[in-house]
């Protein structure tokens, strides 16, 4: 927890304070008053879901492999309250990341490149941040609950993010030398789509133009899709991956420690 | 008595080994020692009693419930410590124990009390705030005794509880578990240490490969078990001919010489220790001491195991 917040730290602060040393041979088209939006957005592609992973992925198979599980469930506590009390445990860690970084984020933009504009936004993306790591992190947690051991709920995890993340930019790719539509209609429903896509375009509408400009210098962008289809298959992929976790915790056995 | 643990006909079918089907049943004051071969299914019967496992078949009832579908209620008075315990390495016994207290539904007052009352009984109390990581092994065992102890429970369920504990803690343990009994606890204890078993429990089940093979008093499992007991006579320079005089009594099988006195072999059903006793005095030498021997147990316990196959 302590290197995720160190990391987080780290992530938030030094890219502005370099940015303002070298910034004008570096990156000179960016609006000063915007920069804040490097912060919040360029984490979202790759360390907001890999904290997810990293946070979730250990979560119920740690309790295994160190034979903790086995002394708390034998307690008169139910398996409903011990598999939620896990799961909303590591997702409130990761919501606080997530604030963590917010925070940093505007304050470094503030303190390297002075006062900063249309942060009335910055809530909303936050709170889409929030809700759209709930994909990775409930696939993590279901990995760990399924496999039951830590390094290879890590894996099988990564392996999904990786996976969805390398096939998205293939049929990107495809699709912009194609043309064909279909490509870009099965990259919306791999699970880093809705999970990058949502901050974009709940805020995209709210955002001046010289702040989408320094969007579009970073290259992200949403997946055109809708924000309800959006969030319809960021709740079905966790719900998805939530209920199979469930199932087995319900129904498996809480083994002795397995390593 | 009330019956607070009951397997009926319960299996545990594992697909490439299975345990039972087990009936047996403890009733409430009873101290019972859990025994068998590794993998005979001790553990599996413990966690089929704790709700960790689901049977395959048959009932399991722990304080009359099944603790699969009415887990909290049926755990509510067990403490359990597990064999090898691995608990919150980060954490402190009173921060463990605080937890734990809150698992169980203890407020503030009542973890205030209790606390250091079962760190204290353990002996744990100057260690309290100590990172669990840096515990030895044996500090580890008392912890997770303290844990199971806390919340008062009438059952405590114990798997292998002496394993890595020095000879003072196993005293120190002996009289902790006896005071509980003799407040009208109910202890399970799990363990390969004869002694121990011996010298805490009131009766026993005995499984082997997945079979209950005895389930009844110790007494009744040694003279089943052995068809020759051990008397043990510590005497001082005992004359051969007391040790010819002891053979002629009615029902010696056999008498070994031993550095402090002499064994003595009786046939099943016999018990010949005041006729050598008085044999003893007749000849002259100090008798220090007679009894059963201590190894019974071992011996019952091997010859059951070998009786039963495998």
């Amino acid at each position: 927890m302590l290197a995720l917040v160190v990391l987080t730290i780290l992530i938030d602060t030094i890219p502005y304070f370099l940015l303002r040393s070298s910034g004008p041979s570096l990156f000179p088209v960016v609006d000063d008053p915007y920069i804040w939006v490097l912060g919040i957005f360029v984490p979202q592609g790759f360390f907001l879901p890999f904290t997810a992973l990293l946070i979730s992925a250990g979560s119920m198979s740690e309790e295994y492999e160190q034979g903790t599980a086995e002394v708390l469930l034998a307690k008169p506590v139910s398996r409903e309250e011990f598999f939620f009390g896990k799961f909303s445990g590591g997702f409130l860690l990761l919501t606080m990341i997530i604030l963590l970084n917010a925070i940093l984020s505007v304050t470094s933009a503030t303190l390297a490149f002075g006062s900063q504009l249309a942060l009335g936004v910055l809530p909303i993306v936050v709170v889409s941040q929030i809700f759209s790591s709930i994909v990775f992190y409930s696939i993590a947690f279901m990995s760990g609950e399924l496999v039951r051991r830590s390094s290879l709920s890590y894996v099988l995890a990564s392996a999904v993010y990786c996976t969805s993340e390398i096939a998205g930019i293939y049929l990107r790719v495809i699709n912009e030398l194609t043309g064909n539509g279909f490509y870009q209609q099965i990259n919306s429903y791999l699970p880093t789509t809705p999970v990058s896509s949502l901050p974009y375009l709940v805020v995209g509408p709210g955002l001046p133009k010289e702040a989408l400009s320094v969007l579009s210098f970073i290259g992200s962008g949403a997946t055109e899709t809708s924000i309800p289809f959006t969030i319809g298959l960021i709740l079905a992929f966790a719900l998805g991956a939530i209920i199979l976790a469930a199932l087995h915790f319900r129904w498996a056995d809480v083994a002795k420690r397995v390593a | 008595m009330e019956v607070v643990l009951s397997f009926e006909e319960a299996v545990k079918d594992y697909g490439s080994k299975k345990i039972g089907p087990i009936s047996f049943s403890v009733k409430q004051g009873e101290v019972v020692g859990l025994l068998g071969p590794n993998g005979s299914g001790k553990s599996t019967s413990i966690r089929l009693a704790l709700g960790l496992s689901r049977p395959s078949s048959g009932t399991v009832r722990t304080m009359g419930l099944n603790p699969i579908r009415d887990h909290v209620r049926a755990l509510a008075n067990v403490g359990y410590s597990p064999e090898l315990p691995n608990l919150q390495t980060f954490m402190s016994p009173n921060e463990l124990l605080d937890l734990i207290g809150r698992e169980l539904g203890l407020g503030s007052g009542a973890l205030k009390e209790q606390i250091p009352a079962v760190l204290g009984s353990v002996g744990l109390s100057d260690y309290q705030d100590q990172k669990i990581g840096k515990m030895s092994k044996g500090m580890v065992q008392r912890l997770s005794v303290a844990q199971a102890m806390l919340g008062s429970p009438s059952l405590l369920i114990l798997d292998e509880p002496m394993i890595g504990i020095d000879p003072a803690g196993a005293l120190h343990f002996r009289s902790l578990f006896r005071d509980f009994a003799a407040k009208g606890g109910t202890i399970i204890m799990s363990s390969h240490i004869m002694s121990e078993v011996e010298s805490l429990c009131d009766s026993l089940a005995v499984i082997h490969s997945g079979r209950l093979i005895f389930r009844g008093k110790i007494e009744e499992f040694i003279s089943s078990s052995l068809d020759t007991r051990l008397v043990e006579v510590e005497a001082s320079d005992p004359p051969e001919s007391l040790l010819d005089a002891v053979r002629k009594i009615p029902g010696v099988s056999a008498v070994t010489r031993k550095p402090l006195g002499f064994t003595v072999y009786v046939e099943k059903g016999r018990d010949v220790r005041s006729e050598v006793s008085r044999a003893v005095v007749g000849s002259g030498a100090s008798l220090l001491s007679i009894g059963y021997s201590r190894s019974e147990l071992d011996e019952a316990y091997l010859a059951s195991i070998r009786r039963s196959g495998t």
